[in-house]
């Protein structure tokens, strides 16, 4: 608690509370008093917003039931509220913190949390739904499997908003029910107008005549009428004929029974299935634990790529850090001479690489490296696989990544060059070193004691460079024979991309963050081993 | 010794490494600009020189028939210039409270920034997909496709290497300057507003640019809010990439829409050089 802290104010004005009991000097009054009503102003005017649009998506998330929504929403408010409002002491540091904190908590922590939940669910193409759903879309996509003898008098209508319906008298009851389907379904009918015993209209639907029919027919024929026991369909233009589901669920046991085959099938991992292991799609979204992790290290054909992915990405962000600080900083001592002219525009023009938007950059190296029509092989007269060969491949990415980090090395270098003391080279001239030996005892251990921390955030940079690795060849050339879309220079990050959204069996979700999990895992340990090493934590 | 040789041993092959390292770093640069000039417009008929100096590539980008390139700049620029401003702010609010206050959890606040920095964002892109999705079935306007959505999940990553950096900076910043203010009456938010940030400026512009041009180059969050939607709504990086993926039928656009899109950051940075060694080093490796 030292003695400089600004949160002990001597006259306490917080711009935020409208407080005239607070004494200010004179010397400052007014513009005191503008900045404290204009703070006011501004502050009502932010709250009242906020509050306004917090009831409003309140009003949303209830009814849809999102209840951990609504908890954010309403600790996030009201916390806001207090604190602003608040004049103790205590609160003026959370009201600089608090804006951050609550999107780090939503953006950042949220999904991490989300990113390991998924990991152990199936979620993914096939498995998007929860259970209910699926049930519901399997039994209604089994229509049409089988006709049932049930059918029904019919007179296509429509109502004044041109809805179709189906006026339909159902035998079955006696006396017979008129029943009104819709493609919402079906409804006993009310208002009923009889023409002799044919039904002119009920519910404000019409019976179309012939001529107005032959106009709608094609309409007519794609309408179905869904009930509990099936889906309603014209089969003639007066017969409508009751289609029945072919599967049936019975909540009872769990399980969906084929009233053809008499085959059950019993929910297993997310999917219903027979004894001989056919799944009906889609399924649902389930916990698997573990499994997603399982199949990493437990599956040759996935584990085989997968290891090839882990070794190739330790080489790619180790060969980059080692390739770009090498070039850098020999660029660095060779341009840091004291008679070298024309030093500005060398830093200049060499820190384009750096700033230039990589994705850009790298898709310009793609068509540069393209092997038919590239301007390498054009002005080298040759005919390189730079992309498609994979030990090319691998080369040529760790070439891209070095030209776009050198410069950062080569900017950092110079400027640390220029703070080590001239006198100590000059000392070690003094004692017979030459300038090779000089470099080697002095000049090159204090370089590295500075630039090391950025070595190793430009590790954890380079190892999920997810850009330069997509943009120039999208991790390929493919790995043949693997189970998963992995490629000979994919590393773990653009392999999650493409198994969420490249793969071809679809999105598989859960397998792609299970990666994302094991890649946060290897940086943490490493950071954490980093940050050890330099002690960085020691001067907070 | 010849007068030529000893000036080649001391400064010349200097010279010879420094031009190595600008062919090096410029070609592709300079090949860009050169195919964005070509009046061929396709991979194969790029070279060095433009073989017919023509601006018609431009013209084409710009009409937009091939792509909405000015749709994926003006979304690229409320994407990234948003984040950028308001990470920056946000940023600097919190560095102020951990630079100049000393409150319970100071530390640990600090050190779960540092901590929280492990899960980058940029790897969350799978959860942030369903998640956004999640968001879009309640609030149909920040669901998948919505550039605002994108803007709001960058800004999570506000209290992060950027508050660091920040810190760094203010903590150089003599604190008699906060006592006089306070002798005058400032309260905090003066003191803040009035005195610690014009001095901080160049920090500030450094963090700034540097989130505009992370945000700028960000594929993986993006395409999963924005990649399944509809083109008009990618921003560059995006629309760029599937733009000229593996084809080189546009090259000529492409490269007129890489020098369009470039040199404006390369200038940026150019004018804030000086700045970004000494934030980059100091900042970074003082924490």
């Amino acid at each position: 608690m030292s003695q400089h802290d600004v949160d002990e104010p001597v006259d306490s004005v917080d711009p935020g509370s409208n407080s005239s009991d607070v004494p200010m000097r004179p010397a400052n009054r007014s513009g005191a008093l503008l900045g404290l009503s204009i703070g006011l102003i501004t502050k009502i005017v932010l709250l009242g917003t906020l509050n306004a649009t917090s009831i409003w998506a309140l009003g949303r998330l209830i009814p849809e039931g999102v209840w951990l929504g609504v908890v954010f929403v309403v600790v996030a408010t009201v916390a806001i509220d207090v604190i602003y409002l608040s004049r103790a002491r205590w609160s003026i540091a959370v009201k600089y913190l608090l804006p951050g904190t609550l999107l780090l908590l939503a953006f950042q922590l949220y999904p991490v949390m989300y990113t390991a939940y998924i990991s152990s669910t199936n979620l993914g193409t096939g498995n998007i739904l929860d259970k209910e759903a699926a049930t519901e879309q399997v039994i209604a996509t089994s229509i049409g499997s089988t006709e049932s003898d049930v059918s029904f008098t019919s007179r296509a209508a429509t109502n004044a908003d041109g809805t179709l319906g189906l006026i339909l008298t159902d035998d079955r009851t006696d006396p017979p029910t008129i029943l009104l389907g819709t493609e919402d379904g079906t409804v006993e009918a009310n208002d009923i107008v009889f023409d002799g015993d044919r039904v002119e209209s009920a519910d404000g639907f019409t019976a179309l005549t012939l001529g107005d029919l032959a106009d709608l027919e094609s309409d007519f024929a794609e309408l179905e009428v869904p009930t509990d026991e099936g889906i309603i369909r014209l089969a003639t233009l007066n017969r409508a004929n009751l289609v029945g589901y072919r599967l049936q669920f019975d909540p009872a046991v769990d399980a969906i029974t084929d009233v053809e085959t008499g085959v059950v099938y019993r929910p297993v991992d997310g999917f219903y299935q027979a004894d001989d292991g056919t799944r009906l799609n889609p399924g649902w979204e389930v916990s698997v634990g573990f499994e997603n992790y399982r199949r990493v290290f437990a599956s040759e054909a996935i584990r085989g790529p997968f290891l090839r992915v882990f070794v190739w990405n330790w080489v790619f962000a180790v060969g980059t850090v080692v390739f770009s600080f090498a070039v850098g900083m020999l660029l660095a001592i060779t341009l840091d001479h004291p008679d070298l002219r024309g030093k500005r525009i060398y830093r200049s023009l060499l820190i384009f690489p750096y700033a230039l938007p990589s994705f850009l950059t790298v898709l310009v190296w793609q068509g540069m490296m393209n092997r038919r029509f590239g301007i390498i092989n054009d002005l080298l007269g040759a005919d390189i696989p730079w992309l498609t060969d994979p030990w090319m491949a691998r080369a040529s990415v760790l070439l891209v990544s070095t030209w776009l980090s050198f410069p950062y090395f080569f900017l950092v270098c110079t400027g640390a060059l220029q703070s080590i003391p001239k006198e100590l080279t000059e000392a070690a001239n003094v004692d017979g070193a030459n300038g090779r030996q000089a470099f080697r005892a002095v000049t090159f251990p204090l370089l590295l004691v500075a630039v090391a921390p950025l070595l190793i955030s430009s590790f954890a940079f380079n190892f999920n460079n997810f850009n330069v690795i997509y943009f120039l060849n999208r991790g390929g050339p493919p790995i043949a024979g693997s189970q998963t879309p992995a490629g000979s220079t994919d590393i773990l990050v653009s392999y999650t991309f493409r198994l969420a959204f490249e793969s071809g069996r679809g999105q598989d979700l859960g397998f792609a963050t299970a990666i994302s999990i094991l890649i946060f895992v290897h940086v943490a340990l490493f950071s954490a081993w980093g940050f050890r090493k330099t002690a960085r934590l020691e001067e907070i | 010794m010849t007068r030529f040789t000893k000036w080649f041993t001391a400064i010349g092959w200097r010279h010879l490494v420094g031009v190595c390292a600008l062919v090096f770093a410029l070609f592709p640069v300079l090949f860009i600009i050169s195919s964005s000039l070509n009046a061929a417009g396709t991979l194969s008929g790029s070279g060095l020189l433009p073989s017919e100096f023509s601006l018609i590539n431009y013209t084409e980008l710009l009409n937009g028939t091939e792509a909405p390139f000015l749709a994926w700049l003006k979304n690229t620029l409320y994407v990234a210039g948003g984040a950028a401003l308001a990470n920056t702010a946000l940023a600097s609010f919190a560095s102020y409270a951990f630079s100049r206050m000393r409150f319970a959890g100071r530390r640990a606040g600090l050190l779960s920034i540092l901590l929280i920095q492990m899960f980058p964002t940029t790897l969350l892109f799978v959860a942030m997909f369903v998640f956004v999705s999640d968001i879009g079935s309640v609030f149909p306007s920040l669901g998948l496709g919505s550039r605002m959505m994108l803007l709001i999940i960058y800004l999570g990553g506000a209290l992060g290497v950027n508050t660091w950096l920040i810190k760094g900076y203010f903590d150089t910043i003599p604190r008699d300057l906060d006592e006089s203010a306070l002798i005058d009456g400032a309260s905090h938010a003066q003191i803040f507003f009035r005195v610690i940030l014009p001095l901080a400026a160049p920090i500030l512009a450094v963090v700034a640019l540097i989130t505009f041009v992370f945000t700028l180059n960000e594929f993986l969050v993006a395409s999963a809010v924005l990649g399944q939607g509809d083109p008009e709504q990618y921003t560059l990086a995006i629309g760029m990439f599937r733009f000229i993926d593996g084809q080189g039928g546009e090259w000529g656009q492409f490269a007129a829409g890489s020098v369009m899109a470039g040199i404006p950051v390369v200038v940026l940075f150019l004018f804030l050089q000086k700045y970004i060694v000494s934030g980059l080093t100091a900042g970074a490796v003082k924490g």
